[in-house]
């Protein structure tokens, strides 16, 4: 039986993460329904995602929110654990290697816990300024977190996620006078690939610009539900 | 360090594309990269390799068009010139502050499938 082949050219045109993309749609839908406001927390490892987190939780329980936290690790509960501490819901998703979580992790993760619709979900990415930033998790907004140590230079290293964030976080500004970190050549930086983008800067452990970004976390949940039938308010 | 995680889902897309072709083997696979992903193309190229290895489409190729972002003027429409990985402030013909176009695909555009097939069929 003598073989030979046929060769035949398929035009495809796919979106390479078109699987992502609809499990985050439908993720989106699911926490338009709720009233969900969910932000996807995206930053190198150690620029202070879960410590943001506990600064951001012990103000926003007093002010009636009702918020959890979905962690993602390469390896280790050590952040949930801290976030559990706080009695704040948590689960920690364990990516087994995978340096970013995708929608259909997070779906997984949430079928898992069956938690309530919360007022606020956090999801706090794997530690790393560049895969993340590619998986739609459905959420409302990313957030881009740059502790001063890092360098003034990383938004024109790391574009996308800059380009991307709805919101900067200049973490660590308590220890500015110790390092070189200009904060207005970030300002310009950042204005140049995103010029809608907000930017705050921030201490966790002092507590300068908390305030900022709790009422623009309220704003932002306020005109969700404005613009949604869902109207109840975190009790 | 993304290029692996990328180059095994454009293999998954690619596999899926032909999956009603029947039995056979990729020739090459052509795929459009935005420069917002931060993807290297040689580096995806590489990664391509290793995740091919040992199956059906091991020989496969990987062709990238490469899709630069641009940085336009929202006031006076001009785009600027720039050299990759160089983002510039503002627009040098009217000082207005610039915005950034494309540069965000990611997408299987081509697939080159061998099928086997008899000659007596």
């Amino acid at each position: 039986m003598p073989e030979n082949r046929k060769g035949q050219l398929l035009d495809v045109r796919q979106k390479i993460l078109a699987a992502n993309q609809a499990a985050a749609e439908q993720l989106r839908a699911d926490w338009g329904e709720s009233g969900t406001l969910t932000l996807n927390l995206i930053a190198s490892p150690g620029a202070g995602k879960t410590t943001l987190l506990e600064a951001s939780l012990a103000r926003l329980r007093p002010l009636g929110y009702q918020a959890a936290v979905l962690v993602g690790d390469i390896a280790t509960e050590r952040d949930a654990e801290r976030i559990r501490a706080l009695g704040i819901r948590a689960h920690q998703i364990l990516t087994g290697g995978s340096c970013h979580l995708d929608a259909r992790l997070v779906q997984q993760a949430l079928a898992k816990v069956a938690w309530l619709h919360p007022d606020i979900l956090f999801i706090e990415n794997v530690g790393n300024l560049i895969c993340p930033t590619s998986y739609d998790l459905g959420e409302d907004f990313k957030v881009a977190l740059l502790s001063v140590t890092e360098g003034d230079d990383k938004p024109f290293k790391y574009p996308a996620i800059f380009a991307r964030a709805a919101v900067t976080l200049i973490t660590k500004c308590d220890l500015l006078p110790h390092v070189d970190f200009d904060v207005e050549t970030v300002l310009q930086r950042i204005s140049t690939l995103n010029s809608s983008g907000r930017v705050l800067t921030c201490s966790a452990r002092t507590g300068e610009g908390l305030q900022d970004w709790t009422q623009f976390l309220e704003q932002r949940l306020a005109s969700k539900r404005k613009g949604s039938n869902s109207v109840e308010q975190g009790a | 360090m993304h290029e692996i995680g990328i180059a095994s889902s454009i293999h998954e897309a690619a596999r899926q594309a032909v999956r009603a072709h029947g039995p056979g083997r990729l020739e090459w696979v052509r795929m459009a990269v935005g420069e917002l992903w931060a993807v290297e193309p040689d580096l995806l190229r590489f990664a391509w390799q290793a995740v091919v290895a040992g199956g059906p489409d091991e020989t496969a190729r990987l062709d990238v068009e490469w899709r630069p972002a641009r940085q336009c003027c929202a006031q006076c429409g001009r785009t600027a010139e720039r050299s990759p990985g160089c983002w510039l402030r503002l627009c040098g013909q009217c000082g207005a502050a610039l915005e950034i176009e494309g540069g965000d695909a990611l997408d299987l555009r081509q697939v080159s499938f061998l099928t086997e097939e008899n000659s007596d069929a």
